[in-house]
């Protein structure tokens, strides 16, 4: 392939998740990378920023706030951001978007819902591949 | 005398949380078969027929001499000059230009190899600095190095090295910093009088208390043996040790990211270390 | 200037550890102003372990995260009762950071917390039972499979069950597979638990 791939940073501590988000965005044709906590995004960070960031809240070390703060006072090329969370609570969305996320929803996440949102955030009108064709699973 | 020749399971269980109490080594079942057999050749040695009566001297000794030479004994001091380079040019090229340029006094810099094992690490860094801080004119540097075994310290401090712990160094460097004795080589007086040895348990808040005032703190191969609360403690006792700013640097398979959150990750073009944030306290 | 052999002990006047190392110096150490005398105070508090309570106090107002981080590992390292009862308190805390070092303390004293994960598992706050089952992650107790699969059959929470399939993956056995489908059948709408039952599914038949 001529393009170079959007990168994406799925950071969560539960593996299952990761898994899960990954498939989704691979499916359409993003290159995922993953990290267990905040810290460990700011270490892939740190080799090479990314398009955009799927972000949980609650993570040891450093969790999706801290991380999210820490990644905005950075001097490097920003993305958006969005948090995934299973607190509904209004206090926490508002506390995402003072941190510095673009889009707060809450789990479980529905495939079409994250993909359109991806899609919206990085400007594409299309996923760079067809989801349905040749999904792997 | 008969020769103690076994260890139960519930003994291995045992020493196993006792060591770990008091090194933060904790060994893996894995690990049965050595040390089952470093533990029978101390208590041959000391003479102690049975485990109850060689683990009664270790734990009650006031002189703590047996459970020194169990820890010399159970140790792994695998090292060689210049391994992970990268991380000692990072030191040259990077982490010391951010401290001096940061510096209101010029009080020394401190480095702090721990572990030190024979002393290949904190010889490498004196080497480093020598050959490729052009700094060094205008700046004095303290290194100091420590380790838990007491034999493998005494080691370093004599400084004879095999062929194999000097192979990655460039020839130039040996002939000038060693002098060939038969099969071995000899550190010089330079390298000798650059490092400070110390015995540290870096488990030990005591030990470490000492060890303070640090820009640059080298802890490599160690809290890889470590469990979590361990690896925890340790991370936390390094960022009291170190002056804001102050770096440390870990082994390549060890990242401080699953350990603790004191530290920030900072990117440089040689290496990956982490930072106790300017203006902390 | 040049390298320099050091006397390996730091010259220092500023001692933050001046105040008596006794335990009614180290709690009172607790609360200087100074975050270097507050970490040595939490760091040396390991050897009473009477002063669990006095601890969790100060983690309760405790604004600096270094300070935070060493009472958490002095509080694991005594990790008894009492320090369990303090840590299970901070899950219920307002602040992120602070719940979050408390289920990985949590997760480092296995044997202490067994006995309180029945109540934390029926906690009316969905976040305290997500929270409980972060832990069970570390727990190497008999009980484990038995306490996830009462979640996944009875918990009404989508993300109390979720945070327990991902958890099954890993140590869930031939029992669980029963529940495992049951969940499927209870969220059959609901991609993500369908795709987790299904990954821990194929998980115990690979065994
Ligand atoms: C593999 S060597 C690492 C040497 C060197 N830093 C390197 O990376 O090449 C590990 C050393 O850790 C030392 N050690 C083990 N537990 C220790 C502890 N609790 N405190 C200080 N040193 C310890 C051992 O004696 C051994 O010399």
């Amino acid at each position: 392939m001529g393009v170079t791939l959007k990168r994406i940073l799925v950071i969560d501590d539960a593996a299952t998740v990761r898994l899960y988000h990954r498939g989704i965005l691979e499916a359409a044709g993003f290159a995922v990378s993953e990290a267990i906590n905040g810290l460990e995004a700011l270490e892939r960070v740190a080799e090479a920023p990314f398009d955009l960031y799927v972000v949980d809240i609650n993570m040891p070390k450093l969790d999706g706030y801290g991380f999210l703060r820490e990644l905005r006072s950075k001097d490097i090329p920003q993305a958006p951001a969005i948090m995934v969370s299973t607190e509904a609570a209004a206090n926490d969305q508002k506390l995402a978007y003072v941190s510095g996320a673009n889009l707060y929803l809450i789990k479980p996440v529905r495939p079409e819902r994250l993909l359109a949102h991806v899609l919206t955030l990085l400007g594409l009108s299309v996923a760079p591949r067809d989801p349905h064709q040749g999904r792997h699973q | 005398m008969m020769e103690p020749t076994t260890i139960s399971d519930d003994e291995f269980q045992k020493f196993r949380e006792f060591f770990y109490r008091k090194t933060g080594i904790l060994f893996e079942d894995s690990k049965r078969y050595f040390v089952d057999k470093r533990l029978l050749e101390r208590m041959t040695l000391t003479a102690c027929e049975t485990f109850r009566s060689y683990f009664t001297m270790l734990r009650f000794q006031t002189s703590g001499e047996e459970l020194q030479a169990l820890i010399n004994a159970m140790t792994v001091n695998e090292t060689y000059f210049f391994r992970e380079e990268y991380q000692f040019q990072c030191l040259v090229n990077s982490m010391l230009e951010e401290i001096v340029a940061q510096r209101t006094t010029n009080a020394p810099i401190r480095i702090w190899s721990v572990p030190s094992s024979s002393g290949e690490e904190p010889y490498s860094i004196a080497i480093y600095l020598l050959e490729y801080w052009p700094h060094l004119t205008r700046w004095d540097v303290e290194i100091i190095s420590s380790d838990i075994d007491t034999q493998i310290l005494n080691q370093a401090r004599r400084g004879l090295y095999t062929p194999r712990a000097v192979q990655h160094l460039p020839a130039s460097l040996l002939k000038k910093y060693f002098q060939r004795d038969g099969e071995y080589y000899q550190i010089g007086t330079e390298l000798r009088d650059a490092v400070e040895f110390t015995r540290v348990n870096v488990s030990d808040a005591a030990d470490m208390r000492l060890h303070r005032q640090f820009d640059v703190i080298f802890c490599r191969n160690l809290l890889i043996y470590f469990d979590d609360l361990s690896r925890k403690q340790t991370a936390e006792s390094f960022y009291d040790a170190l002056n804001p700013g102050g770096f440390v640097c870990l082994g390549h398979s060890e990242s401080m990211s699953r350990i603790s959150s004191l530290f920030r990750v900072r990117k440089f073009p040689e290496a990956i270390v982490y930072q106790k944030p300017w203006g902390s306290r | 200037m040049a390298l320099k052999k050091a006397a390996a002990q730091a010259t220092t006047t500023d001692d933050e550890r001046q105040r008596d190392r006794d335990l009614d110096g180290l709690v009172l150490a607790l609360a200087d102003a100074d975050p270097l005398a507050r970490r040595w105070a939490a760091r040396d508090l390991v050897a009473y372990p009477t002063a669990t309570t006095a601890l969790i106090a100060q983690l309760m107002v405790e604004s600096e995260p270094s300070v935070m981080e060493v009472i958490l590992t002095t509080l694991t390292r005594i990790g008894d009762e009492q320090a369990v009862i303090g840590l299970v308190q901070c899950l219920r805390s307002e602040d992120a950071m602070l719940r979050n070092a408390a289920i990985e303390a949590m997760k480092l004293l296995p044997d202490e917390v067994a006995p309180m994960m029945g109540r934390l598992l029926a906690d009316a706050d969905p976040d305290v039972r997500i929270f409980a089952v972060n832990v069970l992650e570390s727990l190497r107790h008999p009980q484990v499979e038995n306490w996830l699969l009462r979640v996944i059959t009875d918990d009404a929470h989508i993300n109390v069950c979720a945070t327990a399939v991902d958890l099954l993956g890993e140590v869930g056995s031939e029992v669980a597979v029963p529940a495992l489908r049951a969940l499927k059948q209870r969220f059959t709408e609901e991609p993500y638990i369908q795709f987790a039952a299904d990954l821990a599914l194929k998980r115990i038949a690979a065994g």
